[in-house]
C-alpha cells in the first residue's frame, strides 16, 4: 500500500492533559461545562447554542457509544473570518468558509474543516471522539488538539504548509498527512 | 514569602508587557523562581512576547472558576526551569475575574515563588483593578512623553489611594539625542512631576521589535542596549545597587571630528 511520501513527521510534543495513569479514553472532564456554558459572539451561533442547550443532560456526559458516533448531518458551517478572540463550540462537527486568526480556537465533538488558513486553536473529538480529524488549506495552528490529545509545532521549524493537510491520530500520537481525495483509502 | 509586584501605566503601549517579560526573564536569569501573570484578559500579550502561545492550555480564569488547578494552568517557560507564566484568557472579558480571586490567587502564589510579577491592562478600570488587587510593590512605566506622564501620574495616585505606597518608576524608550535637543523631556523633569523613586531607564532600541516578534526577551540579547538597561533593572529589584546608565548619544563622524579640533 503507498503511504503518500509527503507525511509530515509527528508533531514534536504530546503534553496530556492529566497524568497518564488517569487519562486512558476519557475525554477531559471541564469540556462538557465550559462548552455549554460560554457565550459565542454572532448572533447567528446563538441560536445553535441554545439547541444545543436542551439536550438533556445525559448527553453532556459522554458513553462509550455517544462519542464515536457524530452523525453527518450535525454540522455547523461559518461563513467567516474567525477573529482572535472569537470562540466556536459545538458538539458536532465543523465547517470553516475562512480564516481561524490566532487567538481564535474551535472546539468541536466532530471533525473540523477549514477552507482557509488554520492559524489559531482547534479541538476535534472534543467529547472523546479519537476519529477526529483536522483539516485546512494551510494547516499552521498555535496548538492542535484531538480527543485528549494536545499537539504544537515544533519551536525551531518553520511551519509553511503549501498543501491542503489533515491531521489525525495515529497510534500514540497525532499525525499531520498531505490531502488528497482518497487520503484515507491509501490511495 | 515571595514579592508581588505589578506592572501598570495607565498609558496603553509604553511597555508594560515588553518590561513585564524582561524583568520576569531578568529575575530567573538570576536564579529565581518567577511567575508572571498576564491580567489583560480578551487581549493576551505576554505569551507571545515571551514565545509560549503555543503551550496554552489553561488560563487565568479557568482558575479563578475552578476548571483546572493552578499547577495545570502555570507553563514552564522554553529557556528557564524557575520561571511560569499565567496567562490570560483571550476569549473572555475583563469582568471575568473579581479582585477578590485575585487576592486569592497572587496569595497561594507569593507561598511557593520568589516574585509575582503582574502584568496590568492599560487604562484604570475593571482591568487595573483587578491587577492590583493582589500586589503590594507596583512599578510604574512611562515614556519620557507629556501625555504618558500625565497618566502615569493619574495611575501612581489611583495607586497609593489603594494601599500601594512608594511605586518605582521605570522610563521607557529614551532617545539620548532627542533630549540633548530638547525635543523630549529628560529624567529630571519626569522625576520632577512624578516624585517617585526612579527604579530604571531603559533606551529605544529597535531590537525590541525583532525580540517581542520572535518571543525571546531582550535580556537574553548581549547585544541589546534596553536588554541591558533590564539586566540592571532587575539587578535593582532584588536590592543589588547598580548605577543607571548614562544616556548614549550616538554622534556621526563629523560632529567627532569638530569636537576633536575644539568647535562645537
Amino acid at each position: 500500500m503507498n503511504k503518500p511520501e509527503s507525511i509530515r513527521e509527528k508533531l514534536n510534543l504530546m503534553m496530556q492533559l492529566s497524568p497518564p495513569h488517569e487519562v486512558k479514553d476519557k475525554p477531559p472532564e471541564i469540556y462538557p461545562q465550559l462548552y455549554f456554558e460560554s457565550a459565542l459572539d454572532s448572533e447567528e451561533m446563538e441560536a445553535k447554542t441554545r439547541v444545543s442547550n436542551s439536550v438533556p443532560d445525559e448527553s453532556i456526559i459522554p458513553s462509550e457509544t455517544s462519542s464515536n458516533v457524530i452523525p453527518s448531518d450535525k454540522t455547523m458551517l461559518i461563513e467567516r473570518t474567525l477573529r482572535s478572540g472569537q470562540s466556536i463550540r459545538y458538539d458536532g462537527h465543523v465547517v470553516v468558509m475562512g480564516d481561524v486568526n490566532p487567538g481564535a480556537e474551535i472546539v468541536a465533538g466532530g471533525h473540523i474543516i477549514v477552507f482557509g488558513a488554520l492559524r489559531g486553536v482547534a479541538h476535534a473529538g472534543a467529547f472523546g471522539n479519537k476519529n477526529a480529524v483536522v483539516t485546512a488549506c494551510r494547516l499552521s495552528p498555535t496548538q492542535l488538539r484531538i480527543a485528549n490529545h494536545i499537539t504544537r509545532a515544533p519551536d525551531d521549524e518553520e511551519v509553511n504548509p503549501r498543501q491542503p493537510e489533515v491531521a489525525k491520530i495515529s497510534g500514540d500520537g497525532v499525525i499531520i498527512e498531505k490531502y488528497y481525495p482518497g487520503w484515507d483509502r491509501g490511495f | 514569602m515571595g514579592e508581588v509586584i505589578v506592572v501598570t501605566s495607565g498609558k496603553g503601549g509604553v511597555g508594560k508587557t515588553t518590561t513585564t517579560a524582561n524583568l520576569g526573564t531578568g529575575l530567573a536569569k538570576l536564579g529565581y523562581s518567577v511567575v508572571l501573570m498576564d491580567t489583560d484578559i480578551g487581549l493576551r500579550n505576554l505569551d507571545v512576547v515571551l514565545g509560549l502561545e503555543n503551550r496554552i492550555v489553561y488560563d487565568i480564569v479557568d482558575v479563578t472558576n475552578g476548571h483546572c488547578r493552578l499547577k495545570q494552568a502555570l507553563i514552564k517557560d522554553k529557556r528557564f526551569d524557575g520561571m511560569f507564566l499565567l496567562p490570560a484568557a483571550q476569549t473572555k472579558e475583563k469582568t471575568a475575574v473579581t479582585p477578590d480571586q485575585m487576592v486569592e490567587l497572587c496569595n497561594n502564589l507569593r507561598q511557593e515563588y520568589d516574585y509575582v510579577v503582574i502584568d496590568c491592562p492599560a487604562g484604570i478600570e475593571q482591568g487595573f483593578k483587578n491587577a492590583i488587587a493582589g500586589a503590594e510593590k507596583a512599578i510604574v512605566v512611562t515614556t519620557p512623553e507629556v501625555a504618558a506622564v500625565r497618566d502615569a501620574d493619574r495611575v501612581i495616585g489611583l495607586l497609593e489611594a489603594a494601599g500601594i505606597k512608594e511605586p518605582q518608576l521605570i522610563i521607557n524608550r529614551i532617545r539620548a539625542e532627542m533630549v540633548k535637543h530638547g525635543d523630549m523631556m529628560d529624567i529630571d523633569d519626569i522625576i520632577d512631576i512624578l516624585a517617585v523613586e526612579l527604579l530604571g531607564v531603559v533606551p529605544e532600541d529597535s531590537l525590541i521589535v525583532v525580540s517581542t516578534n520572535k518571543g525571546e526577551p531582550a535580556v537574553l540579547e548581549a547585544g541589546s542596549k534596553a536588554g541591558e538597561a533590564y539586566r540592571n533593572i532587575s539587578r535593582r529589584l532584588t536590592g543589588e545597587n547598580v548605577p543607571i546608565m548614562p544616556l548614549e548619544v550616538n554622534e556621526g563622524i563629523m560632529k567627532r571630528l569638530r569636537k576633536l579640533i575644539g568647535m562645537k
